[in-house]
């Protein structure tokens, strides 16, 4: 009877962290809007190569994953005098690319929703979420750099 | 004991089945940037002036005239932008008197009237120095008719700068 609860405990004890190890959200490249003027707005498309924002996201071949971006209203400018840009997302802002190719999104969707995806039913999936949004200067938008922050929570089922 | 050692089982069993199906959440993030550029400021330096005029005599006020008209204009440095005007076809006194004027005009990222021409037509394509600075200068001629009224005639110049 002791032998028998000794093996079960081991099995027990590997099966968690294997699974655990195969999903996983990465951080790729930031959205970045250049330079842009004030009182001019500018936009960044989701399928822009060099300036969307990326993550990529590991996972089990033809399971779901629930996408939810945490997004900013505003950029803050670094140093002073304070100030904030204002920063908007909309409609088919966000992309998803089963092949992590910027020109093959198969799946667009607004990025201030959650969203719903289904892995590609291949050996160990690795797909790409990309980011377009738009900033809208002031006309008297003082000088300088602005940062915020992305975040993408990412549950896997 | 026997009945105790199966219900330890039991309770591992099912913390393993609920462990199973236990969903995995992760999270990352990325940064968001943006450099917002000098704002355009314009300031009207210098008025065009073409002084005392005869009727039906012409006269005209060159670009390096000290009588020449002069914006400035300061902004982003090296940063394009686009001049548009608007230019009265004539100064105007009192009612009913029209003083017909053309107007010459250049830029420069220097206080120097000897740059590029403008068009008052249309759009014209300019460049800050770089040190954010830009210089438009404005030249024109008047013709007095022969029976032109004696008065003080104005007009007014307006200069757009777009980034």
């Amino acid at each position: 009877m002791r032998v028998s609860l000794t093996i079960f405990s081991l099995v027990l004890g590997s099966a968690l962290p294997l699974a655990a190890q195969q999903n996983g959200v990465f951080q790729i490249r930031d959205l970045a809007f250049g330079t842009v003027f004030p009182g001019v707005s500018s936009v960044i498309s989701r399928t822009d190569a060099a300036n969307s924002g990326r993550f990529d996201l590991s996972g089990k071949k033809n399971r779901d994953v629930q996408l939810t971006f945490v997004l900013p209203a505003v950029m803050t400018r670094t140093g002073l005098p304070a100030a904030t840009l204002p920063l908007a997302f909309g409609a088919n802002d966000a992309g998803y690319s089963p092949t992590q190719a910027v020109g093959n999104q198969t799946v667009t969707w607004d990025p201030r929703a959650p969203q719903t995806l289904t892995l590609p039913n291949t050996p160990n999936p690795k797909v790409s979420i990309f980011l377009g949004g738009r900033v809208n200067p002031a006309v008297n938008q003082p000088a300088g750099s602005y940062t915020g922050t992305v975040v993408l929570n990412v549950v896997f089922f | 004991m026997y009945s105790t050692k199966m219900v330890t089982v039991l309770v591992l069993g099912l913390m393993a089945a609920s462990a199973m199906t236990l969903e995995a959440q992760n999270n990352a993030s990325i940064n968001v940037t943006a450099a917002v550029q000098q704002p355009i400021t314009v300031t009207a330096a210098s008025p065009l002036d073409f002084g005392t005029v005869f009727p039906g005599v012409p006269k005209g006020v060159a670009l390096v005239s000290g009588s020449a008209g002069r914006f400035t204009v300061t902004g982003q440095a090296s940063a394009p932008v686009s001049l548009s005007f608007v230019v009265p076809a004539n100064l105007t006194f009192g009612v009913g008197n029209n003083l017909p004027i053309t107007f010459t005009g250049s830029w420069n990222g220097i206080n120097d009237p000897a740059g590029a021409g403008v068009g008052f037509a249309g759009v014209t394509a300019a460049t800050f120095s770089g040190t954010g600075n830009l210089y438009v200068f404005l030249g024109g001629t008047v013709t007095p008719s022969v029976s032109q009224a004696a008065g003080a005639y104005v007009g007014t110049v307006q200069m757009t700068v777009t980034y």
